[in-house]
């Protein structure tokens, strides 16, 4: 038994609840309570089918926040590969056993609960780029033989989850993995030489068609949304009405005719912005991006003020993937991003999506408890041996 | 508490590009909010338009037709529901699919799926199409049943045409067909253009339908109605500002009773068949006019056609099949068959013989020919009639008798006295078009072939020919109708169909004396009379009742000049002609004799002889007409009367209404 964890129990329960970070969970329980209540007004005013499940839900999701922030950040440390290769393990799985919907195998049936590997993977990616960068000495940073491995770590969800065919998931995959590899530090070299790679492969993979037609076409309507308003377009034409028409105060709650009258699709999922937008108005929209900045500020603020690098990597990261789904969330049904099924973090309707974002802010949590805690470790001979 | 010096470099460098993170994504946040106010303050009333555009859809409302009754109020055009499926081009996806699943409700013929998809390509996806139509309510309620589950497909309750006696009336109603593709390139304004394009929209194609188009068409209404994404109707707002307006109603001089009557006497074959074969059609025409007022009481014309057909939409086979018979079903033949009046012009050369001198006790001898020019000119009768005057000469029709008055009289006289008593022009009836026929006078003759100068000159032969009637002489039954109601009034009765409008029963115009001495026009209608009371030529054709007392003039008027066998040098028979070479058969009377309310024509289309068909066809007519006398009744009028309802007249009248229908 570690002398830490000991002087913690000594503390009680009381105070090891009250070194919680409670703003966090506030902010949390803010955007999730508009969640309901836009769930709420897209069901037309009715708890069902969404507004009760996405509450109950985010209770137990924060319970789970608690429980892991309670939990010191060393035990999260010794569990980061494992649940890496756990997730990894997942993903490869869903091809064999994954339930197929709307085209695509990314869902594995779990008696009832869809489980959704790739949303979890965000997060075990992080945990397992903070620890990989955790115990490298900070000149290998840049050495391309050391960049071997965490480009693996994330190639491998990446190319999984692309296949599934979940390009949006992917690329917010890919997109995580990089920037845990720049907050650890990559020399702005060897950043630039990745970037020209990156968009040669890109160029490769449309001249061989590895992206599938309906990936392209959403991109493409994404540039050019009125050229084709009834095909890939639809969508986000009539999801900027509904934004537009709601101007500054809004139609009042529950008063959406966009979404009331389905001009729009999957509004309790990827679109449930537009609705927000409708009956919010400007006044609404942006409260809800302050609530997003504040969460993405606050675990910004937790990841400067840990002292290992664990927590700071991991901390920044899940700020970041957070800040990485709302962007394009926002961006995409205003017609600034493609359309790429990506949902509004706790806001949409989706139980999958909900648990990693909340997994992953218990992580925050547990990085907030234990940010005085540099090395993780009660022996000193591991320092001595990175020295 | 120690700090390793590898963790501090680490850390600063963490710290600056966590920074630089949070600033790019302070960044896009803001540019998010810029979106934002784009989105919902600068473009905010743009949007608000679309969103309303998504709400609500106008719709027009086809305005109901103007019901059109004939002179007692009885409907010969009217709406009834109609019950059809619209397809939604743009909102179907694949028409051929969409018509697939709707065979599987309802049955949809070929040519129906056909006709839809020639519809769609013309390329107007917004516009609803019509699939099927007239449904029953039982296949109404199916495809309401399962219309939701096809997107595109449409179920309507809407109103179409009815022409309740269909061939009876359908030269005088007309009958209404969607508009074409030429009619909408024709109109200029948006708004009708708009209508034009309404799947239950009709427009006027023949008739009272098409030449009184604009007053029964009536005014279209707008609907807003709000609807979701699928186009699936939430609900409707009518706007009061702008409801539909039923066009106005209009009433005929027509009795439908009496107009059923005749074209059940006209159809009725003339020749008996021969053994199993069936009886030749007839191709005929009669007018009944009241004298009083010019009414029109019956225009009939057969063979016709249904105007049903023609507001659903007639085949292609059916239009060549309607459009190629040698009877022709198409023409209305009391305005449009133009004929040579035959015997029955000998009434206004004897008029004009008395304006020239003559008086009614002219004698001439018929021998049976007289030699003029360089040829024999033979009457009717080959032995001849014997001496005999003017009132004789109608009575029996003799053609020596005006050959002697013809080369006496001047061919202008007998024009000017043809044109006053109605000749030679067009009436303005306001329904569909009108032949003028032909009046020959020497100014005509001239005009007429002004491009072969030799022809011009009038020559006396050509006057023989036309104080029979015969030749150059060209008229249509109704003009006909027109001449006995002058001979029998003395006064210039005009004709006419629309008896009421919008604003209430038009009163006829009081008709001036004809400048014709009366005393001439006895001796013609002495003549008249003795051609069916005094054993005349249509002794055959006298009324039922001794009071209603008919006067009359048959006609037989030639297609083809005298046939002879060329063996024996005999005339053919006309019955042993070929059918287009018989001669035509006319008769003209008015009833009764001492008190004229009634004028009437009647042309058998190669009938063979006014006396043996014509004559008891319009006796046959004059007897419903007189049994009725429609003149005495009171007529309908809007301001007083209700409109009688097609419901009652099948169940008191159910034999003579249905004895109308095919």
């Amino acid at each position: 038994m570690s002398t830490l964890v000991m002087m913690d129990s000594r503390h009680g329960v009381r105070a090891r609840l009250a070194a919680l970070n409670w703003w966090l969970v506030v902010i949390l329980t803010l955007i999730a309570a508009i969640g309901v209540a836009t769930l709420y007004s897209v069901a037309e005013g009715a708890w069902d089918p969404w507004a009760r499940q996405h509450a109950l839900r985010y209770l137990f999701a924060l319970a789970l926040l608690i429980g892991i922030g309670l939990t010191p950040l060393r035990f999260w440390l010794s569990m980061a590969y494992p649940a890496y290769f756990g997730v990894l393990v997942l993903l490869v799985l869903v091809p064999f056993i994954g339930e197929v919907n709307m085209g695509a195998r990314r869902w594995i049936d779990l008696g009832g609960f869809q489980l959704q590997p790739s949303e979890y993977m965000k997060v075990a990616l992080v945990m397992a780029l903070a620890r990989y960068y955790h115990g490298l000495e900070f000149k290998k940073v840049s050495n391309p033989i050391y960049l071997f491995m965490p480009l693996m770590m994330i190639g491998a969800p990446v190319g999984l989850v692309f296949m599934q065919p979940d390009l949006g998931t992917a690329l917010l995959i890919g997109a995580i993995g990089l920037a845990v590899i720049m907050l650890a530090g990559l020399s702005w070299r060897m950043t630039t030489l990745g970037a020209i790679l990156a968009v040669i492969g890109v160029i490769g993979a449309i001249r061989f068609d590895l992206l599938k037609a309906y990936q392209i076409n959403r991109i493409t309507a994404f540039l050019d949304p009125e050229s084709d308003p009834l095909g890939s377009g639809y969508h986000l034409a009539q999801s900027k009405i509904a934004i537009g028409s709601g101007g500054v105060s809004g139609k009042g709650f529950m008063g959406g005719t966009q979404s009331q009258l389905e001009f729009l699709p999957e509004m309790q999922t990827d679109f449930i912005f537009t609705i927000f937008g409708e009956e919010f108005g400007l006044v609404g929209a942006l409260g809800l991006l302050v609530l997003y900045l504040a969460l993405f500020i606050m675990a910004t603020n937790i990841a400067m003020k840990a002292k290992s690098h664990f927590g700071r990597l991991m901390s920044m990261g899940i700020g970041l993937n957070l800040i990485l789904y709302v962007l394009v969330n926002i961006g995409m049904v205003m017609g600034l991003a493609p359309v790429v099924g990506v949902p509004l973090p706790l806001v949409s309707h989706g139980g999958n999506v909900m648990i990693a974002i909340m997994a992953g802010f218990g992580l925050v949590m547990s990085t907030w408890v234990c940010r005085n805690q540099d090395t993780l470790r009660t022996s000193t001979s591991y320092y001595g041996s990175i020295n | 508490m120690r700090v390793e010096p590898f963790d501090t470099q680490r850390h600063m460098i963490f710290s600056r590009r966590a920074t630089l993170f949070t600033g790019g994504a302070v960044l896009l946040f803001a540019g998010l909010g810029g979106r934002l106010y784009q989105l919902q303050v600068r473009d905010y009333q743009q949007y608000r338009g679309l969103a309303d555009d998504n709400r609500f859809n106008q719709r027009v409302i086809v305005p109901m037709r103007g019901e059109i009754y004939d002179r007692f109020g009885v409907p010969l055009a009217t709406n009834r529901q109609n019950f059809r499926v619209l397809l939604i081009p743009e909102e179907a996806g694949s028409i051929a699919d969409a018509l697939e699943h709707l065979g599987d409700i309802i049955t949809i013929s070929d040519a129906q799926k056909q006709k839809a998809l020639r519809e769609a390509r013309r390329g107007r996806a917004f516009t609803p199409i019509e699939v099927a139509s007239n449904l029953t309510w039982d296949e109404f309620t199916k495809v309401n049943f399962e219309l939701p589950n096809f997107p595109g497909l449409r179920s309507e309750a809407g109103n179409t045409r009815n022409y309740p006696w269909q061939d009876a009336t359908a030269f005088v109603v007309g009958y209404v067909g969607a508009p074409s593709e030429n009619d909408l390139q024709q109109e200029e304004d948006e708004a009708t253009r708009l209508l034009y394009r309404q799947p239950g929209f009709r427009l006027g194609r023949a008739g009272i339908e098409r030449h009184h188009d604009e007053v029964l068409r009536g005014q279209a209404g707008s609907l807003t109605v709000q609807v979701n994404a699928h186009g699936r109707v939430i609900e409707e707002y009518p706007n009061d500002g702008d409801r539909p307006v039923q066009g106005q109603p209009l009433g005929l001089t027509i009795d439908s009773e009496l107009q059923i009557e005749a074209k059940r006497v006209l159809a009725e074959p003339f020749i008996e068949p021969a053994e199993g074969e069936k009886p030749e059609p007839v191709s005929a025409s009669a007018v009944v006019m009241e004298i009083e007022t010019g009414d029109i009481l019956v225009m009939a014309s057969v063979p016709a056609f249904d105007p049903n057909e023609f507001n659903v939409g007639v085949s292609a086979a059916r239009w060549r099949e309607l459009n190629n018979s040698p009877l022709n079903p198409l023409l209305n033949k009391t305005l449009n068959g133009v004929y040579p009046p035959g015997s029955t012009f000998k009434l206004i050369t004897a008029l004009a013989a008395q304006e020239a001198g003559f008086k009614p006790n002219y004698r001439v001898n018929c021998s049976g020919k007289i030699w003029f020019g360089n040829r024999f000119f033979e009457c009717w009768k080959p032995g001849g009639h014997g001496t005999m005057d003017m009132r004789d000469s109608i009575k029996h029709s003799c053609d020596t008798y005006y050959w002697n008055l013809a080369q006496q009289l001047d061919i202008d006289l007998i024009a000017d006295v043809s044109r006053r008593l109605g000749l030679g022009q067009t009436y303005d009836l306001g329904l569909g078009t009108q032949q003028q026929g032909i009046v020959p006078s020497r100014e005509w003759k001239q005009r007429y072939f002004r491009s072969t100068p030799e022809q011009q000159t009038w020559f006396p032969g050509d006057t023989l020919s036309a104080a029979i009637g015969q030749g150059y002489v060209a008229s249509t039954p109704l003009q006909l109708a027109v001449m006995t109601a002058r001979i029998a009034s003395g006064r210039e009765i005009v004709p006419r169909i629309v008896r009421v409008n919008g604003t209430g029963v038009i009163p006829p115009a009081p008709r001036s004396s004809l400048a014709v001495n009366d005393d001439h026009m006895q001796i013609i209608r002495e003549g008249m009379d003795a051609v069916v009371n005094q054993w005349g030529t249509a002794s055959r054709s006298r009324l039922e009742k001794p009071e209603w007392r008919m006067a009359g003039k048959t006609g037989t008027s030639q297609v083809v000049t005298l046939q002879r066998d060329p063996v024996t040098g005999k005339r053919i028979r006309n019955e042993d002609l070929p059918r287009e070479m018989r001669d035509h058969a006319l008769f003209v009377s008015y009833a009764p004799y001492d008190n004229p309310r009634y004028a009437c024509a009647v042309v058998v289309e190669h009938g063979m002889g006014g006396s043996s068909t014509a004559g008891p066809k319009a006796r046959d007519i004059m007897n419903a007409v007189m049994a009725k006398d429609p003149a005495l009744r009171r007529a309908y009028d809007p301001s007083r009367d209700k409109p009688v309802k097609l419901s009652d007249i099948s169940r008191s009248a159910g034999q003579s209404v249905s004895g109308g229908m095919p």
